[in-house]
């Protein structure tokens, strides 16, 4: 069964720039959500494989649904892709149990790298 | 104000591109002071450059305030004048956590400093992304424990059709501090902004 993938940007360039750069051999069904509540609603009613994490975002920020799917004990890969390239944030969210953490605006190889490392595609 | 205004992807794309900018402008910020800045999304608004004075009345007049402009020259016409505006006191803060002397030539040299990291950084960032590159004339500390503000800025925006206001407010660990950024661009740089900005668009 392919995989379900979630992108979760307040951006709408930043969510069709995360879909273009995903590697073509990516076998998965795409669904969004606009900011970290609605990630959050998603995420609690379907079978979602990974998330592609935004940190910035109103309603509720990367880091407040990255403690929630740890609270709850979602099984989820988080791949954050975020603008606040800060040491400290990027330590907080790995620490928060992200995978890995993309620099934005996103690179298709650089994304790519990174699904192959945890076996994605 | 029709054809200068922009369509809501075109302002999405401007959002996102300026969230981008602007966490390198906080890293750089956080790399500078030695701490965490918190990001929040920036409210951006396009508005008439001649507004721009009236809307800063209530939050600046009678105030010690600071007004730091940087102009900008990059390919194809894009050009313009960056404002950042802060309260004083916030000022003070940050000069005293970078260990500056507390009087007035380290004041002015503070704020260029400031001024550069946040702007500098924030405008290559932005032309980047825009596939520009721009150039800077030094920046100039216009007002400074000074009542005239208001004044001052109206002058300032007199020279240009619109602004685009960025509020930012960067949250650093141990204290807030709010300043304003306004960047300001003749019409025809705003036409050639959109044009960018719909290429940008279409490769998506």
């Amino acid at each position: 069964m392919a995989l379900t993938a979630l992108i979760c940007d307040d951006s709408l360039l930043a969510r069709n720039q995360m879909k273009k750069s995903l590697p073509a051999s990516f076998d998965a069904e795409i669904v969004t959500a606009t900011n970290g509540m609605e990630a959050l609603a998603v995420l609690r009613n379907q079978e979602i494989g990974v998330v592609f994490l935004d940190l910035t975002m109103p309603e509720l920020d990367g880091v407040g649904v990255l403690e929630a799917i740890k609270a709850e004990k979602m099984d989820v890969f988080v791949i954050v892709v975020s603008a606040d390239i800060q040491p400290e944030m990027q330590k907080r969210v790995m620490d928060l149990g992200a995978l890995a953490f993309i620099q934005k605006p996103v690179n298709a190889d650089k994304l790519g790298a990174v699904m192959r490392q945890y076996g994605l595609i | 104000m029709t054809e200068m205004s922009f369509t809501e992807e075109q302002r999405d794309c401007l959002q996102e591109l300026i969230n981008v900018a602007m966490g390198l402008a906080s890293d750089k910020l956080a790399r500078f002071l030695n701490t965490f800045v918190h990001l929040q999304v920036p409210a951006i608004g396009l508005v008439n450059a001649a507004d721009i004075p009236e809307q800063f009345r209530g939050q600046y007049q009678g105030l010690n305030s600071s007004m730091i402009s940087l102009g900008f020259f990059g390919d194809g016409g894009l050009r313009g004048e960056t404002i950042l505006l802060y309260q004083l006191d916030n000022a003070g803060k940050i000069s005293a956590l970078l260990g500056y002397d507390d009087d007035a030539t380290s004041e002015t040299e503070m704020l260029t400093d400031i001024s550069s990291i946040l702007t500098t950084t924030f405008l290559n960032g932005l032309a980047e992304q825009l596939d520009n590159s721009f150039s800077y004339a030094a920046p100039r500390v216009i007002s400074s424990r000074d009542n005239d503000f208001i004044s001052k800025l109206e002058q300032t925006a007199f020279h240009w059709q619109l602004a685009l206001k960025v509020d930012i407010r960067y949250e650093l660990t141990d204290y807030s501090f709010d300043c304003n950024m306004i960047l300001l661009i003749p019409g025809e740089a705003v036409l050639k902004l959109k044009t960018i900005l719909d290429n940008v668009l279409a490769e998506f």
